[in-house]
């Protein structure tokens, strides 16, 4: 049996295509086209195999033979774009998906405020930037034993640098 | 009154009773359910054709079928969180 048979029967013209060959979403497609133009009607004569009826409607002139041409090309441009879709699939999901990402643009206000930032999850901040002043510049605590050694002193009444007398120099050399 | 088999392989029980639906004002009719098969018996109840309504009610339930498959093959788009 070759792989489509047409057959006439009064007004209406039958054609019977192998699901394997022509697959029922090719079918459902080249239906979905015809139902403006033809009253369409799916049956399964016999398992593996699919009819379609197809009735013109009032005031559509054209010959049911053509008809049946028209419907056969467009039953294999359907199938055939499916099989590009199949074959094609990862990659239009990819495209679509990059497509998507970049249109979405920069987190708003609320996707900040909806991120869950702690301690563990917060950014590396390696120049300091996000330290406070005080918590930058603040004094360090100094070891007891070298606070004295160590204050500047503090210039006398009459106005005279201090002496040194009693303490060592900064840099302990004599005088 | 018109019979008509709609094969359950390839039209959607959903779709069929959305046609009812539509073209109740047009007709009455009785439905009934085989292995193979959804049976539809349409009985016209006004002035228009009853093969007319019969063939109206066929286009109208194997569209409905196709959208419902159609829906169902796509998936629903995820929300876009901005995320990166």
């Amino acid at each position: 049996m070759s792989d489509i048979s047409t057959s006439h029967s009064g007004d209406a013209l039958t054609l019977e295509f192998d699901e394997g060959l022509y697959p029922k979403d090719a079918v459902y497609g080249a239906a979905y086209i015809f139902i403006d133009r033809c009253y369409v009607h799916l049956d399964r004569p016999s398992p593996g195999r699919i009819s379609v009826r197809l009735k013109l409607k009032e005031g559509v002139k054209r010959a049911l033979d053509d008809l049946a041409g028209e419907f056969e090309n467009e039953i294999l441009g359907q199938a055939w774009r499916r099989q590009i879709i199949d074959e094609n699939r990862e990659l239009i999901e990819q495209v679509t998906t990059q497509a998507l990402a970049g249109a979405a643009g920069p987190p708003g206000l609320d996707d900040l405020m909806s991120m869950d930032i702690d301690d563990d999850t917060a950014f590396e901040d390696p120049l300091g930037i996000a330290m406070s002043w005080e918590d930058k510049y603040k004094k360090k605590s100094k070891p007891s034993g070298e606070s004295e050694e160590e204050e500047p002193e503090e210039p006398s009444p009459s106005g005279e640098p201090p002496t040194g007398e009693g303490k060592s120099s900064a840099a302990g050399s004599p005088r | 009154m018109i019979e008509i088999d709609y094969s359950t392989d390839l039209y959607s029980g959903t779709a069929i009773d959305s046609a009812v639906q539509v073209y109740s004002d047009y007709a009455s009719f009785e439905l009934d359910k085989t292995n193979e098969a959804y049976k539809v018996r349409i009985t016209k109840t006004g002035e228009f054709d009853e093969k007319t309504i019969a063939d109206e009610f066929s286009n109208y339930a194997l569209g409905a079928t196709i959208e419902e498959r159609q829906s169902e093959a796509r998936p629903a788009p995820e929300p876009v969180t901005g995320e990166r």
